[in-house]
């Protein structure tokens, strides 16, 4: 298992690994996501209080918690990028920070269409929505500011720090509408049985989904850090060969 | 197996009278998960075609430097 990991972080590894599994998270990633779709959108019972419109929550709630999933794994890379300086995990990192910020925008554009009926208004600034709103922020700033530099290790250390501090930010995003009174509603309970609150016909397809945006998040990352691997190893004889190769089969 | 909710196709993409809210929601996640899935595959072939000009110009510059 650890030396499993500890090879994952030589770029060469971790992009001859996942060559051979990206088939399979591809596979099992559209399959979740059609399904969850398909079942949420036509097939999932109609909520007696808010109508067809609550179909959204089949792709908001995941979104929303992908882009907080992902900022936790861009900040243990940034961790591992400053405690071992392995490149691969700064290049995941950076990977991160584009699938991240593409699913606050989707999460935050579903949640005023949500919104709109069921508050009557677009936005509001209840914590909840604020302080994801700073989520979003954040993740532009990191990308911001690793941009910002011409040296490639100046600008991974400086985007590394900025997203630990940003990690502040999360426990408020999730606890929100716990601790202050939002608009937003805090987390639902999840029943078992046909008679709760929120029965399982409505919630299964939810996990459908939800798994495949996980999924998801994995596989654009993967593929966004094998761009990366490609060029900042451009000089090392492999990436050579393997340039050639696809030369010959083009 | 769980019956289809609506009536008709027409049902269906009025979603109870929510399908502006609805539709809308879908479209714009399905136009940046695919603008997701496509960047870095057109990203991939830009950095090899990078790549592959820049061992042309360097066996180039080794055969000059050999004759």
């Amino acid at each position: 298992m650890w030396q499993w990991l500890y090879k994952l972080g030589s770029p060469r590894h971790f992009y001859e690994m996942t060559s051979t599994f990206l088939p399979w998270l591809t596979f099992v990633t559209y399959f979740l996501l059609i399904v969850g779709l398909v079942w949420g959108l036509g097939f999932a019972p109609r909520d007696y209080q808010m109508g067809d419109n609550y179909r959204i929550i089949y792709i908001h709630v995941p979104l929303a918690l992908g882009a907080l999933w992902v900022y936790v794994m861009m900040a243990v890379m940034a961790a591992m990028h400053m405690i071992w300086n392995i490149k691969v995990a700064d290049m995941v990192a950076k990977s991160c920070a584009v699938v991240g910020v593409s699913y606050c925008a989707v999460a935050l554009f579903t949640g005023a269409m949500w919104g709109k009926r069921i508050w009557g208004v677009y936005w509001i600034w209840d914590a909840k929505l604020t302080s994801f709103l700073i989520l979003f922020f954040i993740y532009i700033g990191v990308m911001a500011l690793r941009s910002a530099f011409d040296s490639e290790t100046s600008a991974s250390k400086a985007a590394s720090v900025l997203t630990l501090v940003g990690i502040v930010n999360l426990p408020i995003v999730y606890y929100a509408s716990v601790w202050w009174n939002t608009l937003h509603q805090p987390p639902s309970r999840l029943s078992l049985s046909a008679e709760g609150a929120n029965p399982p016909e409505i919630w299964i397809p939810v996990f459908f989904t939800g798994f495949g945006l996980i999924g998801l998040v994995f596989l654009l990352v993967i593929l966004r850090t094998r761009n990366e691997i490609l060029w900042r190893e451009r000089r090392a004889q492999w990436v050579q060969d393997l340039v050639k190769q696809e030369l010959s089969r083009a | 197996m769980p019956d289809f909710q609506f009536a008709s196709l027409g049902d269906f993409f009025a979603m109870g009278g929510y399908a502006f809210y609805v539709w809308a929601a879908y479209l714009f996640f399905f136009a940046v998960m695919i603008w997701n899935l496509l960047q870095p595959r057109l990203e991939r072939r830009k950095v090899l075609k990078l790549l592959q000009a820049r061992q042309a110009r360097e066996s180039n510059a080794a055969a000059r430097a050999g004759e």
